[in-house]
């Protein structure tokens, strides 16, 4: 067992984690992440079972799903999320779709 | 392109699931969709026509058919099938680009430490009075110290690697061992325990972002170019 000056020494020692610096840049953009979170978010799976739904609906300029403001503001959290959809209203261009 | 035959969902389905001909048909034509929409949709990040757009718009079609065949039963019908089918080629795609893109970077390259870490008060504007220096060093110093107390060492490294250096999820995901659905999920606790905290500390967001106000908060290295 480790006593309470065995664990003074490996706090002096530095054991202990490093200072975390932040920057006025990080600040901002930390900022705007914690800013915009929400108890209750969708996660990217939940956005994928409803994204082909969900491009269709913004393609007809349908706006009435109770579930789209929670895929939008997850698209505005997720670049990868955002990657898939806007790659997928490219290819609802294609005359085939 | 334009040998394809029109099918409506029900169409789709009753071919693929059939067997023969009327299989082999509507797997060619979907093919071919997929390739297209591929085609169109990859276009923001490879160059169109290129033989990079075209080889990875051919092999994610390849395995999207695969994919679709074998989670058929999957689809609700709440969208067209080839919307569907497409949202499966895509994710394959842009998965694969991003691993291609971020295969020479290493798990630990991707989580080092930003190199102006610890350089925090030289990034603050030079041009703010001594008092609004002091508060804005101090305000940093409150939230680095609640950022260490509250996330773990992984979930600073994961924040700062995704929300701060535009590490990709889904490439870290795949450097990690684990779906982008569990880091979305690791980073959402992370956020709302960090929105938690300030609460309780009585720290306003918007009051934390003003104490920077008017200050150039676009990085180290454009304030002090701006400088002279």
């Amino acid at each position: 067992m480790t006593s309470w000056l065995d664990r003074l020494r490996i706090w002096l020692s530095g054991s202990r984690r490093a200072p975390f610096a932040v920057s006025p840049s990080s600040l901002a953009v930390l900022g705007r992440q914690i800013a915009t979170t929400q108890e209750v978010e969708y996660a990217c799976d939940d956005v994928y079972r409803l994204l082909d739904q969900f491009a269709e609906a913004v393609s007809r300029g349908d706006d009435a799903a109770p579930w789209m403001p929670l895929i939008r503001s997850h698209l505005d959290r997720c670049p990868d999320c955002r990657a898939e959809f806007e790659a997928l209203m490219q290819a609802l261009l294609s005359p085939e779709s | 392109m334009g040998s394809q035959r029109s099918r409506d969902n029900a169409e789709w389905i009753s071919a693929l699931t059939s067997t023969g001909q009327a299989q082999e048909a509507a797997l060619a034509d979907l093919r071919e969709i997929l390739v297209s929409g591929l085609r169109r949709g990859l276009a923001a990040w490879l160059e169109p026509y290129s033989p990079q757009l075209v080889s990875l718009a051919e092999e994610a079609s390849q395995e999207a058919l695969v994919r679709i065949l074998a989670k058929l039963d999957t689809f609700e019908g709440r969208s067209r099938f080839t919307t569907w089918a497409y949202k499966v080629a895509i994710r394959i795609a842009l998965t694969e680009l991003r691993r291609k893109q971020w295969q020479d970077v290493s798990l630990d390259e991707m989580l080092e430490a930003r190199a102006d870490q610890g350089q925090e008060a030289s990034v603050l504007d030079p041009q703010a009075g001594p008092e609004t220096t002091v508060e804005q060093r101090d305000m940093l110093a409150l939230i680095g110290r609640i950022l260490q107390e509250e996330l773990t060492e992984r979930q600073l490294a994961m924040m700062q690697a995704v929300a701060l250096r535009g590490v990709p999820m889904e490439a870290l995901a795949q450097k990690l061992g684990v779906e982008r659905n569990a880091l979305y999920k690791m980073m959402h606790d992370a956020r709302l325990k960090l929105k938690r905290r300030l609460a309780r500390e009585g720290l306003e967001l918007g009051d934390v972002m003003a104490t920077f106000e008017g200050s150039n908060t676009s990085g180290g290295r454009v304030v002090k170019g701006e400088s002279a």
